[in-house]
C-alpha cells in the first residue's frame, strides 16, 4: 500500500467524466487500498478516483461511523430533504463553501467483491456520498457553493 | 471530501467572539447551524468548549499571564484563542489527554500559517500541563475585586458593584449560582391548554418539569433539545419566560378589559401575558424601537394567537402626546446592565462597566419620564429591570416619587406568599443564587 500524489483544483483531471469499473482486478484493488490510505493521511472523510488521477468510477468514504464504504460505480437513486453547510475537498485545500445537499440519499453500487449493495445515507454520510459522486463526473463542490469559498485560515 | 476539525470551528467561533465582539450565543448558534453535518459528540464539544472558554476567560487569561512572556492581550488574537482553548481543555476536560490537547493547538497553529509561533504555544501549554497546580491565584489579601474577578471570571468593574451594594456571601451566592445549570422557565397559555395537562404531556416525552417557585403558570423545564422542537411549541401552547417577567406582569395588577402599554417590550414576553390578562376586551400596545425587534413580537403573538395586541415601532425616548393620560397599566420593563442574568449571557459581566451603568441609569430615567405621562390619574405603572444595581433600581425609584405624582404601591396582593415580606414597600430586587430566580427588580407605582 502506498499513498497516493492528490490532485489540485486546475489539474484538468479534476473536470472528465470517470469511466464504469467492470471487474475488479488486481490493480483496482491496491488502487482502493491506496485511495483508503490517501484519505486517511490527509485527514479526509471521503475520496474519488479522479483525485489521485485514475479516471475510474471509485469512491472511499468514512465518515468515523466505523463503516469504512468503498463504492464502484456508485448511483444516487433517491434523495431527499435538504441540509446547508460548509464543506471542504481535499483537492482544494485549505478552502471552505457552503453548499446545499440532500438530507437523506439511497444510493446503489458495487462493493469490492462486485456484488450490488444499497447504502441508505443521512446527513454527512449524504453529504459525502453527494460530493464523492460528484467528482466522477468532473464537477467539484465550488462549482455549488453558494456564496463562493473562502479560507480556512 | 474534508471535514473540518472541530477544534477549527471552535477557534473560528472563539476568533468572530474575540474580533467582532459579538455575543457568544449568537456566534455559537451560527457556527452550530452551518455545521449540522457534523456528529453529536463534535457538536457537542463545540458548544461546551465555546461556552466554557467565554465563560471563563478571566481566569484563563489569568493562567496563561504566569507561564507567558508574551502577556495575553499582547498576543495575536489567533495565538490567544489557542491558548484559551488548551488551558481550558487541561483545567476543565479531564476526559483529553493533556498530550492530545497540546498537539492539537500546535497543529491549528501550524494549520492557520503561523509555524514561528509553534514553540512558543507548546512551550506555554506544556509548561502549564507540568505545573498546573502551582498557579498562584490572587488572595483576598491581594483586594476581593481582584480575588472575585479571578475566581469567577468576571470584570473587576463588576465585582467592585456588587461588592459596593451586598455583603460579602450574598456576593459570593449571586456568583456560585452563575455556574449551576438551571432549566428553562416557560409559561403556560392557559387559553389553550391547563397547566397540569401540558405538564404531563411533557413529562410523557421524557422532558422533566417542575413548578414554577412563584408564578402557578410556570414551569420549569430541563432534558430537552431545541425549543422549536418541543410539542406545542408551535401550537401556541407556551413561551419562553422567566419568572421574574411573569411577576413584573403580575406586579401591575392588570385587570379584564383594560388598556395597557408595554414600552420596550420585545421580545414581547409580558405583552402576551398582559394580552392574556386584559382579555379580548382589553388591548395591549406594544412597542420596541427597531422593526426587527417588533417583528420578533409579532412572531410571538401570532403563535401564541393573541389578537388584542397592537404593535408599533416606536423609540421609548421620544414622548408620545397622543397617549397622554390614556393607559391603564404602563410596563416599562427597561434596558438595564443586566447583572441579573449574567451566568446566562457571559458577554454581560466582561462589558458592564461603572460609566455603562450611570448612562442606562439616565436613559431609564429619560424613559420613566415619558412614560408616567401616559399614566391616568388612579393608574400604575410598573418599573422593573433584570440588574441588581442600586443605581439603576432604588436610586431610580427613589428619584421617581421625588420628581412625579406617583406613589409607590405594596405589591403583597400581587406576589406569592413566599415573597410577602419583601414586597410590601412597594419595590423589591431578587438575587439569582438567593431567591429561585433570576436577579430582578420589580417596581409599582400607583399615580394620584
Amino acid at each position: 500500500m502506498a499513498t497516493r500524489n492528490i490532485r489540485l483544483d486546475g489539474d484538468s483531471v479534476l473536470r472528465k467524466i470517470c469511466k464504469p469499473v467492470k471487474e475488479m482486478s488486481y490493480r483496482t484493488s491496491v488502487l482502493i487500498d491506496d485511495m483508503f490510505e490517501t484519505m486517511y493521511a490527509a485527514n479526509g472523510v471521503g475520496l474519488a478516483a479522479p483525485q489521485v488521477g485514475i479516471l475510474k468510477r471509485i469512491v472511499v468514504i468514512d465518515v468515523g461511523d466505523g463503516n469504512p464504504l468503498a463504492l464502484i460505480n456508485p448511483e444516487i437513486t433517491f434523495q431527499e430533504g435538504e441540509q446547508t453547510g460548509d464543506e471542504g475537498c481535499l483537492s482544494l485545500p485549505g478552502l471552505v463553501g457552503q453548499v446545499t445537499r440532500p438530507m437523506h440519499v439511497v444510493c446503489k453500487a458495487l462493493n469490492r467483491e462486485m456484488e450490488e449493495i444499497t447504502v441508505e445515507a443521512e446527513g454527512l454520510l449524504a453529504r459525502a456520498i453527494c460530493h464523492e459522486t460528484d467528482h466522477l463526473d468532473g464537477i467539484l463542490y465550488k462549482d455549488k457553493a453558494e456564496d463562493g469559498l473562502y479560507e480556512v485560515e | 471530501m474534508m471535514q473540518k476539525n472541530p477544534r477549527e470551528i471552535i477557534l473560528d467561533t472563539l476568533l468572530d467572539i474575540d474580533r467582532h465582539n459579538i455575543y457568544s450565543n449568537t456566534a455559537l448558534h451560527t457556527a452550530l447551524s452551518s455545521n449540522q453535518f457534523m456528529s453529536k459528540q463534535d457538536r457537542s464539544l463545540i458548544s461546551r468548549m465555546t461556552e466554557g472558554v467565554t465563560e471563563q476567560r478571566i481566569r484563563l487569561d489569568y493562567i496563561i499571564n504566569q507561564f507567558s512572556k508574551t502577556k495575553v492581550h499582547k498576543c495575536k488574537p489567533l495565538i490567544r484563542c489557542v491558548l484559551r482553548m488548551g488551558v481550558y481543555e487541561i483545567y476543565y476536560m479531564d476526559s483529553i489527554p493533556q498530550e492530545a490537547t497540546c498537539n492539537e493547538c500546535v497543529k491549528l497553529v501550524s494549520k492557520r500559517g503561523l509555524n514561528g509561533l509553534k514553540g512558543f504555544v507548546n512551550g506555554v501549554l506544556r509548561t502549564i500541563c507540568r505545573r498546573k497546580d502551582d498557579v498562584h491565584f490572587p488572595e483576598r489579601s491581594d483586594g476581593l475585586e481582584k480575588y472575585y474577578s479571578v475566581k469567577y471570571s468576571i470584570s473587576e468593574a463588576v465585582a467592585d458593584v456588587l461588592l459596593h451594594t451586598y455583603d460579602e456571601e450574598t456576593v459570593v451566592s449571586i456568583l456560585e449560582s452563575g455556574y449551576e445549570k438551571r432549566g428553562t422557565s416557560i409559561r403556560v397559555n392557559t387559553n389553550r391548554i391547563s397547566v397540569e395537562a401540558y405538564k404531563k404531556q411533557l413529562e410523557n416525552i421524557g422532558i422533566r418539569v417542575k413548578n414554577g417557585a412563584y408564578n402557578d403558570t410556570s414551569l420549569i423545564i430541563e432534558n430537552y433539545d431545541y425549543v422549536r422542537k418541543i410539542p406545542g411549541f408551535f401550537d401556541g401552547f407556551f413561551a419562553v419566560q422567566d419568572e421574574s417577567s411573569c411577576l413584573a406582569v403580575k406586579a401591575a395588577g392588570i385587570k379584564e378589559g383594560q388598556t395597557v402599554l408595554d414600552v420596550c417590550a420585545a421580545p414581547g414576553g409580558k405583552t402576551m401575558y398582559a394580552a392574556e390578562l386584559t382579555g379580548e376586551s382589553g388591548i395591549v400596545l406594544s412597542r420596541d424601537i427597531s422593526d426587527e425587534k417588533t417583528e420578533l413580537i409579532e412572531e410571538n403573538a401570532e403563535r401564541m394567537g393573541y389578537h388584542n395586541i397592537k404593535i408599533m415601532v416606536y423609540d421609548a425616548l421620544k414622548p408620545d402626546e397622543d397617549l397622554t393620560e390614556k393607559m391603564d397599566v404602563v410596563l416599562c420593563d427597561l434596558p438595564c446592565s443586566g447583572l441579573g442574568i449574567m451566568g446566562r449571557k457571559n458577554d454581560i459581566k466582561y462589558n458592564v462597566t461603572k460609566e455603562k451603568i450611570a448612562e442606562l441609569a439616565a436613559m431609564q430615567r429619560h424613559i420613566l419620564e415619558n412614560a408616567s405621562g401616559y399614566v391616568k390619574p388612579g393608574g400604575v405603572l410598573v418599573y422593573s429591570t433584570c440588574t441588581i444595581t442600586r443605581q439603576e433600581n432604588e436610586d431610580n425609584v427613589k428619584w421617581f416619587t421625588d420628581n412625579h405624582h406617583f406613589v409607590l404601591d405594596s405589591l403583597v396582593p400581587y406576589m406569592p406568599e413566599v415573597l410577602h415580606n419583601k414586597a410590601e414597600k412597594g419595590y423589591m430586587t431578587l438575587l439569582q443564587g438567593v431567591d429561585s430566580s433570576d436577579g430582578f427588580f420589580i417596581a409599582r407605582f400607583v399615580r394620584r
